[in-house]
């Protein structure tokens, strides 16, 4: 039997860690070079490759980078390939690349993992779907916010100025429950054919469920779904974008009743939106460009304002168990780029 | 210990505008002097620098203002808006810093100014202080000074807007001119 690490030992180099200021609060696994090779033997890219940059912070991530931050976020080595391409699918949105991760919102990454790689590496694709409990969906999400804490340097109450920010912050990775949705993978509305394993990411403001599960009629978990997202809260802008993540039982639901995905989309488009009283009562009737501010106007009391301005500001995922009619509205900054990323060794 | 543990943060600074920014020599005052102002979009910057600008020519002989608005209020300004208000301006006002990528990138285009011989003052509500100092450290600039009005900035109204710019007058002055 192999005798059980020497736990002193390992807490030196955790406390170590910790003393150097890499830690988002929760112990590291300390990285040595031995370990980061397997990391960049399981990819063809150069470990030199610069694979995102904040300008206005003057600091870059290299795939190497990637590596030493992924390894201390607890990744099996064989997951690298995941988080580089939930890496670059977060480079492809404008917040991610510009000043999300400085802002007060203190927006949380949502990372969408699709095709075969979801079972090669373990990732939940059941219940619990946002979390905790399963390494690779815990410890990729990490991966991420290590990058920007330690690649980029942006850390909390310094360069980062979250007011609150949000619960699942650097912990929301979903595997997509393809066995159960009635739809064409999430992957296929980023544009990669149905089956290729690869990661779709955005940047979330919250979560918000909607529990629903005695009603027989889809258009009843529609319009609460479209309750849900028409909350006068978060509208700050003309347009908002708001994702749903639907559960198995919601969506088999919605599809034998004929609904795709699109009519889906195209339900909560037409219905998702406030009348103008509500804006007001809320101070958010005016625009002043595309920011809502409180306008003393009435005239446009009665009309019906909507707020979703295409699908790709709805995106639908299929997530959780089929075990209760418990869906998530997902509430997205800024807008989701419409692209998946293939994972590629 | 057989290896070291690796350091995640890297050392590659990519920072264009290099350590121990310049820092513009200060006029004595601002007669006929031209204030550029930068505008951020963010709520109430344009009508708070408009106001600093309007003092600036009332009471301490400003010829006059030249506002622009940097679009992306996240990111330092373009080099073509620095250079285009450093041709035509004396002196530079950024502002208002009031979230926490747009007061770091306020501090950031203010030592832009700095480096292109322009003084400038950036405004920040002062809610933002550390985020604004940590930016000036990255860009060169440590302990870079700029004028801080208290936060928040915008809820104020029209009124309140005038009275804050006022307020942040004599500051801004002491940013912008070296009396003799």
């Amino acid at each position: 039997m192999t005798p059980a690490p020497d736990p002193e030992q390992a807490q030196a180099a955790i406390e170590y860690c910790y003393a150097q200021g890499w830690s988002d609060g929760l112990p590291l696994v300390p990285a040595s070079q031995p370990l980061v090779e397997k990391f960049l033997a399981t990819t063809s890219r150069n470990p030199d490759e610069v694979i995102g940059e904040i300008e206005q912070v003057g600091r870059n991530c290299t795939v190497y980078l990637a590596a030493v931050n992924a390894a201390m976020a607890g990744c099996l080595p064989e997951y690298f390939p995941v988080v580089l391409a939930a890496f670059d699918a977060l480079m492809r949105e404008r917040a991610a690349r510009g000043g999300g991760w400085q802002s007060t919102s203190g927006p949380a990454p949502m990372i969408v993992v699709n095709g075969p790689v979801r079972h090669e590496l373990g990732f939940n694709t059941a219940g619990g779907a946002f979390g905790p409990g399963f390494r690779p969906n815990a410890t990729v999400a990490r991966a991420i916010g290590l990058i920007v804490r330690n690649a980029f340097g942006i850390r909390p109450h310094v360069l980062e100025q979250a007011t609150q920010g949000l619960p699942g912050r650097w912990s929301i990775c979903l595997a997509e429950n393809e066995e159960e949705s009635p739809w064409p993978p999430f992957a296929v509305d980023g544009g990669l054919p149905s089956d290729t394993s690869a990661v779709s990411a955005t940047l979330l403001r919250t979560c918000e469920f909607v529990d629903n599960r005695h009603t027989p009629d889809p258009e009843h978990v529609l319009a609460d779904v479209a309750d849900t997202i028409s909350r006068t809260g978060s509208l700050i802008f003309r347009d908002t974008s708001a994702g749903v993540v639907f559960c198995p039982e919601h969506a088999q639901m919605l599809a034998d009743a004929g609904y795709t995905k699109a009519d889906v989309q195209a339900w909560l488009m037409e219905n998702c939106g406030r009348t103008g009283a509500d804006l007001r009562r809320a101070g958010k009737n005016g625009l002043r460009g595309i920011a809502r501010f409180a306008d003393a106007d009435t005239s446009a009391d009665d009309a019906f304002t909507r707020i979703l301005p295409s699908p790709r500001h709805v995106p639908i995922v299929v997530a959780g168990a089929r075990n209760a009619a418990i869906s998530m509205v997902v509430r997205i900054f800024g807008e989701w780029s419409g692209t998946a990323v293939e994972v590629t060794k | 210990m057989p290896y070291p543990i690796l350091d995640p943060t890297g050392t590659t600074a990519t920072a264009t505008r290099g350590p121990q920014a310049p820092h513009a020599p200060r006029r004595r005052d601002l007669r006929g002097a031209t204030v550029g102002l930068l505008v951020n979009t963010k709520q109430n910057a344009a009508p708070f620098l408009d106001e600093v600008g309007r003092l600036l020519v009332q009471r301490h002989g400003a010829t006059g203002t030249m506002a622009r608005t940097k679009v992306n209020f996240a990111a330092p300004a373009p080099d073509d808006l620095v250079k285009e208000m450093t041709t035509a301006c004396d002196v530079i006002i950024t502002g208002i810093g009031d979230c926490g990528s747009c007061s770091a990138s306020a501090v950031a285009d203010g030592i832009a100014f700095e480096a292109a011989g322009l003084p400038a003052a950036a405004i920040c509500s002062d809610a933002f202080r550390v985020t604004a100092d940590a930016m000036a450290e990255l860009r060169g600039a440590p302990g870079y000074r700029y004028a801080t009005t208290p936060h928040p900035v915008a809820v104020l109204g029209p009124d309140q807007v005038k009275q804050r710019a006022a307020q942040v007058l004599d500051d801004v002055m002491n940013l912008l001119t070296e009396p003799e």
